[in-house]
């Protein structure tokens, strides 16, 4: 009996541990994914406050007003259509159809789920229709329109599918974010949603690519922080493949780079020099240094819904390892997260969270809610983060990233051609990220061009916009940043 | 008194709560009421407190009870009615009526707990009839989500794996009181037979839980517990092979977004409910709960968060919890081993029922289509629910009786020494 009774306390003790199991998961899943699951244009019970109440403005940085509802509960997006095709991914449309976008992610605010008791009794009391909040972003919506000019401005890019996003590296405010094709939310209806090149898809948060030679960032620096002599690193690029467990590895149009050290290799994107580093390096460290720049992590921004990035958890063989090292395997990552990693490199290895909410201000103009800036991660050590700004500013000077340089602003970054395959036809992604340094221009971006073509590269296709970019930040600046963003 | 004893000053708070618990449904079912003018709701405004009054300050007159055991039962089922209410009416009426058949119910068992001496007997007759119960659905069932479990007579229905799980725990108390291990082994892979030919297998896995875990607490035997364990794993494993539906909602737990508009329909609007309602709830009587598929019964988790938000539903948790402390200290406060064996099988099986299926709405472990004692609406479960209650109150009484005897023998002791 006595023992019995010690059974019984056992088990109870299991039921209370299942229970505390049971209230620390539910209070974390609704804490932390609550806005996630609510924020949807599928659920019931926002389709029906949107009929009782008038949404409120979206507004970007400048106080320009990308959205606002009519007369008649419509709503209407900006006069110029370039303008509002630009912006569409980050603000999104009426229909929800980018999940994403602003329009749907912020319902909570945009359609009052968020007034209190006294303003809802004061809208009731006075006989007014309920507004709800406005929001404002951290985004210009002239640069928007600025980068989808320059895709179209340049032979390499005209006409392509791809995406670019520009933050600010040490606020983590989000200024820019396009992705092409995009669409006119005023004609959201006649668009099917599988219609060619798939508009409503925002490819700059959504979707995750390759990253290719700009991955040589991360490599890099697990190559500082782990390899021994890794100043006196040297590496003779010949004319003959370098071979790893039966795959051949080659260069971008095949030449040879002849003797490198590690700023040349990373200048000239050498693959034959980064695979044999990765190999050098190993899988365990390779993983740890991708880690510590958020690949494999779950991300729950604030206020931006981030596709995962993926960097290989095991490496089946050392052809896998090789090809991890310049970005190709199954490492995977968004434009958004490739313009954190250029950010952190300018920040002194300091990931900041991306933010696009400024503010939100309720009807009667209370702000209601203020967006501060919040370390995401430390990505990189400070000399790390030195040592790979010098190299990316090499790429920019005498390297594969000359057509990004910018007079006037020290642009440094990284090329990349990363190679894939989309319905079982080979294609090829032009990337560059970098990021101006300069103290009163923090500023990243990432700029990634889809099915360049063979002959081109990412530093022929991507690199010019980027350079546009920097010149339109140059032009802009008195305007973009704020004085507490300044050190 | 000894300390598995609730003290005094315990009972008399929990009269004090109830008339606060009174108050509460009176006031809500008035504040529905209020909205259409249905005089329904002023007849439950009535008649909810009348139960809850019955049920937590008039039964303990009957025969000496746990009253805080009572008033949280009570508080909990009340609960069902009035979240029914504001989502079905016609179920809250029905489910009123439940509530009332199930005090019935309660105070049957805690009869028969206090009245049967010997218990032998009484297990071999309801042995074949519990087993005959089980197989009744198999004849007469119809399918419905994917489970035969349900007999159909004329416009009743029932589901007689709820009625038996009361015997389930008479029967595994009683063999395993008296080390009767085989025949315990043999009961228990006949109804889990049986139940996995129904397909039921949210059911299988309360009774699967139930029998092993008396089984250690009765033997204290942890090889023989992990080697049912393993048993119990490898059987999961098997089902998640054989049966479709078993593989859907494994795959459906892990991402029901994959197929949102038809599969998954459930599970997503359950989590949007859950998100709606924040910290504090939209409100009673707000939202839209009805939403949600099956909001009645599986779901109905979700609109109490919805309603009374997360602080509420993880209070709801917390007085699940102390339900199951006050069965689990009336089970070691027991004198007998079959009694404190009945005691705890109760206890456990209302604990795991409501970790299955809170935990398969919050997306814990995947959904099994098990109600939520109490709550939940349907009369099979409510009456099994309030049945195993009045298992926990019979031996309840009984311990007081036991201690009113000593109390009674220790003092004449003393004044026969005097």
């Amino acid at each position: 009996m006595k023992r019995q009774r010690l059974h019984f306390k056992l088990l109870f003790l299991m039921m209370a541990a299942l229970f505390a199991l049971l209230a620390a998961f539910g209070a974390y899943s609704v804490l932390t994914y609550g806005n996630r699951w609510f924020a949807s244009n599928r659920n019931p019970r926002v389709r029906a406050q949107k009929e009782a109440v008038i949404a409120g403005d979206i507004l970007d940085r400048q106080g320009t007003v990308l959205a606002t509802t009519a007369a008649d509960g419509t709503r209407v997006y900006q006069s110029r259509e370039a303008a509002r095709r630009a912006v569409v991914h980050m603000v999104g449309d009426p229909q929800g159809q980018v999940s994403t976008g602003v329009e749907t992610f912020q319902t909570s605010y945009l359609y009052g789920f968020q007034a209190s008791f006294t303003e809802i009794l004061r809208t009731l009391l006075s006989g007014e229709s309920r507004r709800g909040d406005s929001v404002t972003l951290t985004a210009d919506s002239r640069l928007c329109t600025a980068i989808v000019s320059s895709f179209d401005g340049h032979s390499a890019s005209y006409g392509k599918r791809g995406a670019a996003v520009v933050l600010n590296y040490r606020t983590g405010e989000l200024l820019a974010e396009i992705s092409l094709p995009n669409f006119d939310p005023n004609r959201v209806s006649e668009i099917e949603a599988t219609a060619e090149g798939q508009p409503f898809w925002n490819r700059a948060t959504q979707s995750v690519y390759p990253p290719g030679s700009t991955f040589k960032t991360i490599t890099e620096a697990a190559a500082l922080r782990n390899l021994e002599h890794i100043d006196a690193f040297s590496f003779v690029c010949g004319e003959t493949p370098l071979v790893a467990a039966g795959h051949e590895i080659s260069d971008y149009g095949g030449g040879a780079h002849g003797a490198l050290d590690l700023t040349g290799a990373y200048a000239r994107s050498c693959n034959k020099a980064f695979a044999s580093l990765a190999l050098q390096i190993g899988q365990k460290r390779l993983l740890q240094t991708a880690e510590e720049a958020g690949f494999n992590d779950n991300f729950l921004f604030r206020d931006l819904v981030v596709e995962n990035s993926r960097f290989p958890v095991t490496a089946a063989d050392d052809w896998e390892l090789a090809a991890s090292g310049f970005g190709q395997s199954s490492v995977a990552a968004s434009p958004l997260h490739m313009c954190m990693i250029a950010g952190a490199v300018a920040n002194g290895g300091v990931m900041m969270e991306p933010r696009l909410l400024r503010q939100v201000t309720s009807p009667t103009g209370r702000v209601r809610l203020r967006y501060t800036s919040q370390v995401y991660r430390t990505a990189f050590s400070p000399e790390i983060a030195q040592r790979l700004k010098s190299d990316m500013r090499q790429v920019v000077t005498n390297g594969t990233g000359r057509a990004a340089s910018v007079n006037g602003v020290t642009v440094c970054g990284k090329t990349g051609t990363a190679d894939s395959t989309e319905n079982g036809q080979p294609i090829a992604y032009g990337w560059f990220i970098g990021f101006a340094d300069e103290p009163d221009l923090p500023f990243a971006c990432a700029v990634l061009v889809e099915d360049i073509g063979e002959k081109t590269s990412g530093g022929a296709a991507a690199a010019p916009i980027a350079a546009d970019i920097f010149l339109w930040l140059r032009q802009h600046q008195g305007e973009i940043v704020d004085a507490e963003s300044i050190h | 008194m000894t300390r598995h004893q609730p003290s005094r000053r315990l009972h008399r708070a929990a009269s004090k709560l109830s008339a606060v618990v009174m108050l509460f449904y009176f006031s809500a079912f008035l504040l529905l009421g209020l909205k259409d003018f249905a005089w329904q709701a002023f007849a439950l405004a009535l008649a909810v407190p009348a139960m809850i009054w019955l049920g937590t300050n008039f039964l303990p007159r009957l025969f000496p009870a746990d009253t805080l055991l009572l008033s949280l039962t009570n508080f909990l089922c009340a609960l069902g009615v009035l979240v029914l209410y504001d989502t079905n009416p016609t179920y809250a009426y029905h489910q009123a009526v439940y509530y009332a058949v199930g005090l019935v119910a309660m105070v049957c068992c805690v009869w028969g707990v206090r009245a049967v001496r010997r218990w032998g007997p009484a297990v071999f007759m309801l042995l074949p009839v519990s087993l005959a119960l089980l197989v009744l659905p198999l004849i007469y069932g119809k399918e419905t989500y994917g489970a035969t479990n349900w007999i159909y007579i004329g416009n009743l229905s029932a589901q007689p794996s709820e009625l038996v799980k009361v015997s389930l725990i008479l029967i595994v108390s009683y063999f395993m009181s008296r080390r009767l291990f085989i025949p315990w082994l043999l009961f228990a892979v006949a109804c889990l037979g049986i139940l996995m030919l129904q397909r039921d297998l949210g059911t299988a896995l309360l009774y699967y839980g139930v029998t092993l875990l008396l089984y250690f607490a009765s033997s204290g035997n942890l090889l023989m517990t992990g080697v049912g364990l393993v048993g119990g794993a490898g059987a999961a494993v098997l089902g998640y092979r054989m049966f479709a539906h078993v593989k859907k909602r494994v795959a459906l737990w892990r991402n029901p977004w994959a197929d949102y508009e038809n599969a998954g329909y459930q599970i997503v609007q359950g989590l949007m409910a859950l998100a709606s309602g924040g910290l504090i709830g939209v409100g009673l009587g707000l939202g839209s709960p009805r939403t949600i598929p099956v909001y009645h019964t599986d779901y109905i988790f979700a609109v109490i968060c919805e309603q009374f938000g997360l602080i509420f539903g993880l209070c709801v948790l917390a007085m699940y919890l102390a339900i199951l402390w006050r069965g689990s200290t009336i089970a070691m406060a027991a004198r007998h081993a079959f009694h404190g064996l009945v005691a705890m099988g109760a206890t456990l099986m209302i604990g795991l029922q409501t970790f299955v299926i809170i935990g398969g709405v919050i997306k814990l472990i995947p959904l099994t289509g098990v109600t939520m004692p109490f709550v939940s609406y349907g009369g099979s479960s409510l009456l099994s629910s309030m049945a195993l209650i009045g298992l926990i109150q019979g031996v309840a009484s009984i311990n007081e009786d036991d201690l009113r005897e000593d109390l009674r023998l220790a003092t004449d002791g003393e004044e026969a020494f005097e």
